[in-house]
This record gives C-alpha cells, structure tokens and sequence, in this order.
C-alpha cells in the first residue's frame, strides 16, 4: 500500500514538472512576442511598412504604419498594375546627445501591391495621421458592389 | 521583464484577464545628455489621449493604445493595431513630476530631466 502511495506520488511528480517545463514554453513564446521590439525593418518579413487592405464597400481602403514620416516623406503612385508606396524614412540622432539605444533606424523603402478590382485613379486620396498613412481608392463603376432586387413571382 | 508576466501569464487559467488586448512592444531609441534622458518612441496610430507614461519604483512604463477603426472588411492584414507597452529600467535622479511627453506624427518624444544633484558637475581648480 506504501509503496503504491509512492508509486502515484512520483507520477504526479512528473506530471507537475512537465506542466512546469510546458508552463515555460507558454511564457517563453509570450514574452519573446511582448517584450522584443519589433523592429520597425525587421518584423516576420522584410517589407516595410505593413500594410491593411479593407474593402469598404465604395472603395477600397489602404491603411499603413509609417510612425515619424509626413505627407512630404511618402510617394504614393497608382497605375494600371496597381499601386505603389515609396519614400524614404530618416531618423537623425539629435544633437548633443549620446545614444544609448538604438532601435528606430534609417532606410527607405518601396512597396507595390496588385489591387483586387479596378480603381478610379481620379478619387483617390492619401493622407497621414498619427503616423498612419490611409489611402482610400474609390471602386472603378463597374467593380461597384449592385444591389440585386429578388423578385417574387 | 517580470512585470509583464501579469499581462501574459497563462499559467492560471482559472483567473481572466483584466485586459484583452495584446500589446507589443514599440521600437525605441534611447538618448542621454548631462542635463536629461531622451526617449524617442515609434507608436503609429496611437493618439494624445490613449498615452500612459508612469514612473514608479525606478521603472518607467510607457503605454500607448491605439484604437483604429476599421473602414471596412479586412481584404489583407499585415499588422493588427496593437497597443504598445514597454517597460524601462530608469536610474535614480529623475524627477517624475518633470518629465514632458510630446507625440508628434505617431513618435512620442519623452524627456526625463535630472534633478541637480545628479547632473555631472566641473570642479573649477583654483590656483594654489
């Protein structure tokens, strides 16, 4: 009986180290996503910057993380294949100052992505805000969503 | 590091969350002159009212929640508009009441002043 006692106790031992080793695997996973930066650059995949797609019905709407960068620092081009985004990004260590961390860096960047329908170039408007540019592209006429009107027969 | 456990920790999942949303941590740059620290802080979408800046025990917690609105249904989505938290070691000599947050073009700019005792001083040598 005493030994049988141990027996299950040293299985709960087990067991309660491997909920341990698993609870670390969790934290580990965890803390690596909240507690590396994301470097603006480097972030799963070299493009930068990211980039939401939405479909607003009307228009198509392009949403972009470029934090410190003005309506003069990006380059919005349309054309037939789709739609492009340049610009440059520039961080300037100010003046005086040593630097003791580093993260934000310096490069500049181009992205150009196929739109899924057809676009009227003429209303298209870009803007940024809080550093996030937004693009919004109204739908070609013919790309326009119709409402069909069921019949009763 | 260990103050970020209370966010993230899964272990007891009996107890829920007090908050849902993920955050990230946000690309910093960290700047020191003889007069104040300079921290340099990448949190696009995040406006003036959803900055939280606190220094307590020596730590320095910056959050910044962002609330995009989407206008419409997601086609492609390469980030998910997280909020933002990092959390900094501070050394002693900044006076919390002084430090000045500025956010500008999604960059917040936060000066941490050193009180006068900290400040590096020249000894002037008299001649003897």
């Amino acid at each position: 009986m005493f030994s049988r006692f141990g027996d299950t106790n040293l299985d709960f031992t087990l067991l309660d180290e491997f909920r341990r080793r698993l609870d670390r695997v969790w934290e580990d996973m965890d803390s690596s996503w909240a507690t590396q930066p994301t470097n603006g650059r480097t972030h799963s995949s070299s493009a930068w910057p990211r980039i939401n797609l939405y479909d607003g019905g009307a228009n198509l709407v392009l949403k972009a993380d470029v934090p410190g960068l003005s309506e003069k620092d990006v380059h919005v081009t349309l054309n037939e294949s789709g739609l492009a985004i340049s610009g440059e990004r520039k961080v300037a260590p100010p003046e005086g100052y040593s630097a003791h961390r580093q993260e934000r860096s310096s490069f500049r960047f181009s992205r150009s992505l196929t739109l899924p329908c057809k676009v009227n170039p003429e209303q298209t408007e870009a803007s940024v805000k809080n550093g996030v540019l937004t693009v919004t592209l109204a739908k070609a006429p013919e790309a326009q969503p119709r409402q069909i009107a069921v019949q009763a027969h | 590091m260990a103050n970020q456990t209370e966010l993230v920790n899964r272990s007891n999942g009996r107890v829920e969350a007090v908050q849902q949303r993920e955050a990230i941590a946000p690309v910093v740059d960290v700047y020191e002159n003889a007069d104040e620290l300079l921290l340099l802080v990448d949190v696009p979408g995040a406006t003036n009212d959803g900055i939280d800046v606190q220094l307590d025990k020596g730590q320095l917690t910056i959050v910044a929640k962002r609330r995009d609105e989407a206008p419409g249904a997601p086609i492609a989505a390469e980030y998910r508009g997280s909020d933002y938290l990092r959390v900094f070691s501070v050394p002693q000599g900044i006076d919390p009441s002084k430090i000045d947050a500025q956010l500008s073009g999604g960059v917040l700019k936060l000066r941490l002043p050193k009180s006068e005792s900290v400040k590096p001083r020249r000894i002037e040598v008299k001649q003897g």
